[in-house]
């Protein structure tokens, strides 16, 4: 360290930058590389044209699947993911370690082959698709199938965080508050939730921007009814790049929302 | 009311440490439970809460065994190291969440003087009153058994006094029993109607403060309560009335009555060691007397730590010397002394080990 910085402290003079500019100036191009385009798509399209096309019935009827979706898919990540996320937090040992496993197995998939091994459960050839199909419920092609591909990729993301989230919370606290008489239920209404709070709200919105933003998965089980992430798709190959950029705005916006969220309310997980 | 808190074999055995089997009745009074970290202190208080399940044993209550009940039924009150408040709750709230009547967390803010802190959180507590805090949620419950765990460890000086004078009084205000958990034996002599030593998850001795510190059973608990000289001796005479022990070339007169062993630990409590000048005339005192030259002090506040070793034999003996007579010796390294040892002093654990 000592002969390094030396050796720098020279560099300094005879080239007039040192190890911390070149770190600046590279930490630099990669931020600019994050928000140029995004300036740009802003700037792509007079904000009056794209207001105008917001009213189009295919960004409408969009909009409201995405939103749909990934509000139901969300709710259902939140309703099995917190338990299992309390369990996951409370329990040590090697069947700890593998469910963890499995848990974060959709995240480091690839959506599109999520989307397969979804199909081969769920899809008109497997027999629960077939049976769903009978019901007049289908599985694929349809609201349910979007909300699917949502939850599985989604998931996750409120059980790790909430997993962190409770971990968080010392568990004396809680036999504190049980041995003051109050029951498991009690104690987790009062003690355990509330304190963990904000950490579980970080993975709900987590799960629901990447529930709004999920493609892959989505378009291999539901390409119909089409989400804003679809119709963006179907918008650039039929229509052109211009014909994409009303949704993509929308994505941003929701997008950024949920950064807002995370850095108020929530406790960022990456903080 | 009349509680007893009954353990009987009760056992717990982790990876790495095995607590018990460990035998114990507590009525209203309070027990100060002794001993080094790791000792099993906490898994005794962890049982009982039932944080942790016994692998055998019971553990009853007025004759109610609590072992399998979760902790919510067991009525089992805990204050906690760090008091383990609710971080999100303010003082008042934390005791009225426990409370099992409205007017109780008034009465008990009056009782443990904490009125003027009662809407802050715990963050903005300090350490003395984060304590009586988790005491008067504990207390909010009315439980029928109360343990403490180390609640003093963690506070400086001063304020550990104060509030382990305030808890002296409280413990007589109750009757309930009350289990106290500690390392430092003065909080256990101070506080403790009796006193449990533990070492790695057995209890070594029992008795009240003044037995366990003056007729220590082996050389563990002698150590642990402060007493630092320890001899290897011999019986050689057990005509009179007190046995005669020797230690190297040194004779001892004791007032032990007699004991089967010849090999045994020699015992003298430090404080009951005095140091006097010289040319002192032993008049006719029933005390051993031996001369010696002081080769180490320490002042440790209260008193000096003064080591001396003794001419007739190869023994060095520690002695608490209160800072008057200190002063009146002028001692230091090398002064001459006298050291009488009062024959009830000397106590004799019947092994050497």
């Amino acid at each position: 360290m000592a002969t390094g910085s030396h050796s720098n402290r020279s560099g300094t003079g005879t080239f007039g930058f040192d190890w911390l500019s070149v770190a600046l100036v590279l930490g630099g191009v990669l931020l600019l590389y994050y928000v140029v385009p995004l300036v740009s798509l802003f700037l792509s399209v007079p904000a009056g044209e794209i207001l105008a096309r917001m009213n189009n019935p295919t960004v409408v009827d969009s909009a409201t699947t995405s939103l749909l979706s990934a509000s139901i898919s969300t709710v259902i990540a939140t309703l099995f993911g917190l338990p299992l996320a309390y369990w996951l937090a409370r329990t040590d040992g090697a069947v700890t370690k593998v469910v963890l496993a499995v848990v974060v197995l959709p995240l480091v998939l690839p959506p599109t082959v999520g989307g397969i091994v979804l199909l081969t459960v769920f899809g008109p050839g497997s027999p629960l698709g077939e049976a769903a199909i009978t019901a007049g419920f289908p599985l694929t092609r349809s609201l349910a199938g979007v909300v699917l591909a949502q939850t599985f990729v989604a998931s996750p993301f409120v059980v790790v965080t909430a997993k962190a989230a409770f971990e968080s919370v010392d568990q004396t606290l809680e036999y504190a508050s049980r041995s003051l008489g109050k029951s498991r239920w009690t104690t987790a209404r009062n003690v355990t939730l509330p304190l963990a709070g904000p950490g579980i709200l970080a993975g709900i919105t987590l799960a629901f921007a990447r529930a709004i933003g999920e493609f892959g998965a989505t378009m291999m089980l539901a390409y119909y009814p089409r989400t804003m992430p679809v119709q963006i798709w179907v918008a650039f190959i039929e229509l052109g790049l211009d014909n994409a950029y009303p949704v993509a705005i929308l994505l941003v916006l929701i997008a950024a929302t949920a950064l807002l969220i995370l850095n108020t309310v929530a406790t960022n997980p990456w903080e | 009311m009349g509680m007893t808190l009954e353990l009987s074999r009760l056992r717990k055995a982790y990876d790495q440490f095995d607590f018990g089997p460990v035998d114990l009745a507590v009525e209203d009074e309070v027990l100060a439970v002794l001993g080094p970290s790791g000792s099993g202190k906490t898994t005794l208080l962890s049982l009982i809460a039932g944080i942790a399940t016994p692998n055998s044993g019971s553990i009853r209550l007025n004759g109610r065994n609590l072992v399998g009940l979760p902790l919510e039924e067991r009525r089992v009150g805990m204050v906690f190291q760090e008091g383990a408040l609710f971080p999100h709750m303010t003082a008042r709230e934390n005791i009225e969440y426990a409370a099992t009547a409205s007017d109780r967390a008034d009465e008990l803010a009056t009782l443990l003087e904490l009125e003027g802190v009662l809407d802050r959180k715990p963050p903005k507590l300090s350490g003395g009153e984060r304590q009586r805090v988790a005491l008067a949620r504990t207390l909010a419950t009315d439980p029928d058994v109360l343990l403490l765990d180390e609640p003093l460890s963690s506070l400086d000086a001063p304020i550990r006094k104060r509030l382990r004078d305030e808890l002296h009084s409280l413990f007589k205000a109750i009757e309930i029993p009350v289990l106290y958990v500690t390392h430092d034996q003065r909080t256990a002599t101070a506080l403790g109607d009796r006193i449990a030593i533990v070492r790695d998850g057995f209890l070594e001795q029992e008795g009240s403060p003044s037995t366990v510190l003056t007729q220590p059973t082996n050389r563990f608990v002698a150590r642990f309560t402060g007493n630092e000289n320890l001899f290897e001796g011999t019986v050689t005479d057990r005509s009179g009335d007190g046995v005669i022990v020797q230690v190297g070339n040194i004779q001892f007169q004791t007032t032990a009555p007699d004991i089967s062993a010849s090999a045994v630990t020699v015992c003298i409590h430090p404080s009951r060691v005095e140091v006097e000048m010289p040319t002192l005339a032993d008049g006719d005192r029933a005390a051993n007397t031996v001369t010696g030259t002081v080769t180490r002090w320490l002042n440790e506040g209260s008193e000096y730590r003064v080591e001396i070793k003794v001419e007739a034999g190869a023994l060095t003996l520690t002695a608490n010397v209160r800072p008057p007579t200190f002063e009146r010796l002028s001692l230091e390294n090398n002064s001459g002394v006298q050291v009488l040892i009062p024959q009830e002093a000397i106590h004799l654990i019947p092994e050497r080990q």
